[in-house]
Order: structure tokens, then sequence, then C-alpha cells
């Protein structure tokens, strides 16, 4: 390991063994090595050979869907487990978040469990005299910090959590979801620490969910994904791999189809300003090229387009009927297509739909609902579609 | 050098260790009115119960010192037993520190043996107040700390099996809870350790020595009152016995905390 390295990760795999039934005794285990029984066990790969190396002073977020192993991670690290192979090593004092609060006692006051926690952290109680008021400070606890914790509001358990793990002055801070919990204001404080932080050089792993904050944040991004590392580098060229992936992920989750066949949407490309394109901005034009197959002739059909967020609320959905497109008769292949002069919707991830059905509505031919997952990135973080909008103060 | 590494990681934390033996002693005494007086408190009434039935029942009459030479066996023994049960929990009761924050585990089973010492200490200035009141007198109270530490290096060395073996196995509680009741009547504290000799022949008496306890509590009873001890060479098969018992815990402990954070 060399010097300018805070940690260096190299090939680490962790496996859990699951038991399918009943809990381990010791009679159990007594019966199962001398009579040979065997309870049906399954191992759980929770990491798969993972290596890269963290510089010292570098932050480094960690990026990936639930249960890619993003927690194993930084619990390996931390050293509350050891990796089934491969070996960690690290430089200096690590200082953990590994949920916010973690390791305080519910029964004992919020004075007791800071001194506990740098207790942990192998610092004296002098050490801890020194920093317990910016604690209380950071936390704004300075009533309730004579409190039992079990008597703490969520936040404020968060709120102490943070500011002893970083009132410790750890050389290393791993940081596992901090920014999904607390008010927006706290957020901003647990940021610009975490700021600070960085300018005073100091190594950070973080994990969240919130990508644009972990992007702006981090000098490198680390994406996993089932164990395995699927991207290490710029953050914005791995969030962008990170976000694709998600999408098509969520559309194929949310994904139907169905119809009576008549007439079938085979291809479709969305297109934006310069070709191809899944990643928006707002007000930009956007168009879908639909390739259609009817096996025989049909009169007057519909195609219809919605667009949906991640929720599944429709945020403009129309058809060629309402909008005064009447197309006469179809057969064999063929194409239409879908303008959008302007895309004026929040930022974030939609998913669009497509169906062709009879102009009575009676008969669906086909319809694809989900299927198309689009990002748009908004500069005003107005909700929803925007519509114009004029304010006037009137005394 | 394992075991230096292991001493000084463990001597790095002191203040941890501290921090935690306080815990155990604040919870124990919590939301109580007499608080720490009742660590005073049960000893003395555990001697006015004792005193009071062995008068009703007029038990091994005749015999000197009797009721003070069961007290004695019995304090000695609850600082053993209460150990066994706290170390139940020493682990599995802390699963969010074990889980989420990294320091030697061995922290854990150790201050709570601690806590208990500091509480059988306590009980001890009591025992001693009470026999120097009826008027007997203590043999070496030099020696005290020699007994002490061998006894509480017992405790810990099961302390550490247990607290290990009860993150594995979920039966170790009945395990213990049988085993400790059978070990209490197989120890000389309601009788003495000859009637125990009397059952054996002559060349297979040093055997009783290797249940610790046997030794332990006839030291003490050397100690305090001037009871006659079956000589060194049993004393010293049960010291060793107890300081054996503490290797083997630390050696099991080391190798099953490896995996605390996949089981917890």
């Amino acid at each position: 390991m060399s010097a300018e390295h805070a940690i260096v990760v190299d090939g680490v795999t962790k496996e859990f063994l699951i038991r399918q039934s009943g809990t381990m005794t010791l009679k159990s285990a007594v019966i199962e090595r001398f009579m040979g029984r065997k309870r049906y066990q399954r191992t759980l790969l929770a990491l798969d050979s993972v290596s890269f190396s963290v510089r010292k002073g570098e932050t480094l977020g960690i990026i990936g869907a639930n249960g890619a192993g993003k927690s194993t991670l930084l619990s390996l690290i931390t050293g509350t487990m050891l990796p089934s192979a491969g070996t960690i090593r690290s430089s200096g004092s690590v200082s953990s978040l590994l949920e916010l609060g973690a390791g305080f006692h519910p029964d004992l006051t919020g004075r007791e469990n800071v001194f506990l926690y740098g207790a942990i952290m192998g610092l004296t109680r002098e050490q801890m005299k020194q920093r317990f008021d910016a604690i209380v400070a950071f936390a704004e606890l300075s009533d309730f910090i004579d409190q039992p914790v079990k008597h703490y509001s969520s936040g404020m358990y968060v709120r102490l959590g943070f500011a002893v793990a970083v009132e410790v002055n750890p050389d290393i801070l791993l940081v596992d979801e901090v920014l999904a919990v607390g008010d927006e204001s706290f957020q901003r404080k647990c940021i610009a620490k975490m700021e600070e932080f960085r300018r005073e050089g100091r190594t950070m792993l973080i994990i969240s969910h919130d990508i644009p904050t972990i992007q702006a944040i981090s000098d490198r991004i680390l994406f996993l994904d089932h164990g395995k590392v699927a991207g290490l580098g710029d953050p914005s060229e791995i969030t962008e791999g990170y976000r694709s992936a998600s999408r098509s992920k969520l559309a194929k989750s949310s994904e139907r189809e169905w119809g009576s066949g008549e007439i079938t949407i085979q291809d479709v490309t969305i297109r934006g300003g310069d070709g191809p394109a899944e990643d928006f901005s707002f007000g930009d034009e956007m168009v879908i090229d639909i390739a259609y197959e009817a096996k025989e002739p049909v009169a007057r059909p519909v195609f219809g387009v919605a667009i949906k967020d991640v929720k599944g609320a429709t945020m403009f959905g129309t058809n060629t009927q309402i909008e005064g497109t009447t197309i006469e008769r179809v057969e064999g292949k063929g194409r239409i297509a879908v303008r959008f002069d302007n895309l004026a919707l929040a930022g974030g991830t939609y998913l669009i739909s497509l169906s062709v059905h009879s102009e009575d509505h009676r008969t669906n031919y086909h319809r694809v609902d989900n299927r198309y997952p689009i990002s748009i990135q908004a500069p005003k973080s107005f909700e929803g579609v925007h519509l114009s909008t004029e304010w006037k103060v009137q005394k | 050098m394992r075991l230096n590494r292991l001493l000084t990681d463990i001597w790095e934390r002191r203040e941890l260790l501290w921090i935690l033996v306080l815990r155990n002693l604040k919870i124990r005494y919590k939301n109580s009115a007499l608080g720490f007086f009742w660590s005073l408190l049960t000893p003395l009434v555990m001697i006015l119960i004792y005193a009071v039935f062995a008068r009703i029942l007029r038990f091994n009459e005749g015999q000197p010192w009797y009721l003070q030479m069961l007290v004695t066996g019995i304090v000695v023994w609850q600082f053993l037993s209460t150990c066994l049960n706290d170390s139940l929990s020493a682990v599995g009761g802390n699963t969010n520190l074990v889980k989420k924050t990294s320091f030697p585990r061995i922290i854990l089973p150790l201050s709570n043996v601690a806590a208990n010492l500091i509480n059988f200490m306590l009980t001890l200035v009591v025992l001693i107040v009470y026999l120097l009141a009826v008027g007997l007198r203590p043999a070496c109270l030099l020696g005290l700390p020699l007994v002490l530490l061998t006894h509480a290096a017992l405790c810990l060395g099961l302390a550490l099996i247990i607290s290990s073996a009860n993150v594995y196995f979920r039966d170790t509680e009945h395990i213990v809870g049988v085993s400790t009741l059978a070990w209490f009547f197989l120890t000389p504290i309601f009788y003495e350790a000859e009637r125990q000799l009397a059952f054996m022949p002559e060349n297979m008496r040093w055997m009783i020595y290797l249940n610790p306890m046997t030794g332990t509590v006839a030291a003490y009873r050397f100690i305090f009152m001037s009871l006659p001890t079956a000589g060194a060479p049993g004393m010293a098969i049960s010291a060793a016995v107890c300081w054996g018992v503490l290797l083997i815990g630390v050696v099991v402990f080391q190798k099953a905390q490896r995996y605390f954070g996949d089981v917890l």
C-alpha cells in the first residue's frame, strides 16, 4: 500500500450463509456434525471480487440499487465484518456512519452516548470534552442533551449521530445514506460539513441514492451492481450509466403490453435535436418514431402516446384522433412519428407509453405501457408540467 | 505475540472499557430509589435470611461458624453466577455496537465481568465487617488480591466462552442455567470440602480440586475465617484450572468474534 492511498480494497468477496429453516442451536450443530444431517443452506454473494483504491483526501461516492452490496462494503471497511476473500487495508482512523446514531444506547443520555462513541473511536475523555460543545451546537440539541436518547425524535437522533461522527476528526469518514434523512436545513448543513471535510483534505466514502448531490460532492464514483464493480471514475459519466441502468430497470418492472394484434408496434426510436436520445433538458424537442405493422388492412386506426412519471401519474396523454390527424387506412409496414416541440416537464425520470386502437376505442390493437424511459433535467424546481405563468403583486 | 497485541488493543480502548463498566453499573441500579446502596443492602438481607433459617431449621447444629461459612460460600458463588448470567447478553445484547462500530469485541464481556467484580468487592466489604463483628479473625488479607484475581480469571474465561457461544447457538442459555445449578451443588458451599473427600479414595482426593470453585471457596474461607484449607497442592490445582479456563476463553472468543458481524 503506497503512502498516497487511504484505502485499498483488493479482490474482496463477501458471502453470507443463509439458513433456510430454524435457528442454530448447539443441539442442531451436534446433530449436523455427527449424524451428517445438513440443513439446507444457501449462500448469498454480497460482493464479488471488488477491487479499488481511494487516495488520501479523495471523496468517493458509492451508488447502486438496493442490495448491490454498498452497505456490506462499508461494513467491511469499518471492520465490523471480515471479507470471505481478498484484503482491505486502510490507513488512519475510520469513523463510520453506518446508519446514523448507530451504537447509541437508548437508555443513556445524549451526553453519555457522545462520550461512548468517542471512546469507541479511541478518544480520551479530555479530547471529547473539548469537542463536546461543538457537537451539541452542530446537532442543535442543547435542550435535550441530558435526556435519554430513546426519547429523541428520529431527526434528533440523526443530527446527533452525524455531529459526533464528524467531530471526532477521523482520517476517513464513511457515510451511509445520511442525506436521505433529516430535514432540508440539516441536510444542507451536512453537505456543507462534508465540503469542509473535503477542503481539509480528508478521505470520505459516501453512499447515497441522492444522485445529484453525490455527483456534486464526489471526486470519483463507484457504481456497484449485484456485488460487482459496474463502473468507477468521473462522477457525471458514472451517474449517467447508473441512471440509464436504473431507468431501464424501472421500465422493465412496470412495463405492460397487450392487444388484439391487428396492428403491432414494432420498433420505436426516441430522438432529440441531434439523433437518438434518452436524456433531455427542459424545453427540448423530442420525436418519437414508431414503426408499425398491420397484418390485415385496418381502417381509421388511432395512435396514442402518454408520458407518466415514476409514480405512475400521467403527465400528458393524447392521440391522433384528439389532435385531428385522421389515418384513413393502414396495411403492411409503415411509420408514424410524433413530435413534442417543448418538453416543459419537471426534472426527473418519465416513462412513455404507446398505443394503437380502433376509432371507437373498443378494440386495442396493441398497447405498450411504460416501456420507454426518458429523463429530463430542469433548471428550475417546479413540479409537474410547466404552464406559462405570470405573477403580479397587487397592493 | 498475538496476546500482546490483544492487550495493547484493550489498553488503547481503556476509556471505552471504563464507560461500559459504568454503564453496566448504572443500568443495574437505574430507576431504583436506593441506587448504589442495593449492592450493600442485598448481601446484608441475605445474611439475615440465612441466619434466621439456620436458627429455625437447626441444621448443622453444633458445627462452629456454620452460618458464616455458608454465607461466605454463597457470596463467592454469586460473583460467578452473575457473571455467567450477564455474559449471555454481553455480545448479543449489544448488536448495535457490534454491527455498526469497530473496537476489540473482548471489551464487551470484559466490561461485564469488571462491573460484577466491583460489585463483588463492595459485597466483600460488607462480609468482612460482618465476620469481624461476630468475632472471626481473617487469616491473611494480603492474599486476597491474588485469590480475587484468580477468581475473576475463571469468571472472565467462562464469560468469554458463553458470550460467544450465545451468538451462534440459541440454546446456550438453557445449558448455562442447568449446568450452573449442578455446579453449585457440586461445590462445597452448603457443606465443607471434607464431606466430599470422605467419598474419595485417598489417592484420588486431589480430583475434587479440578472443580476450580472448590479451591476458590476454600481460599476465601481461609482468608476471611481462618478455616483450614486442604493444603497447597489442592489450591494450586484449582488456581491452575481458573487460569487455564481464561486462556481457553480468550482463544475461543477471539476465533468466534471474527463472524459476530455476520451472524448477529
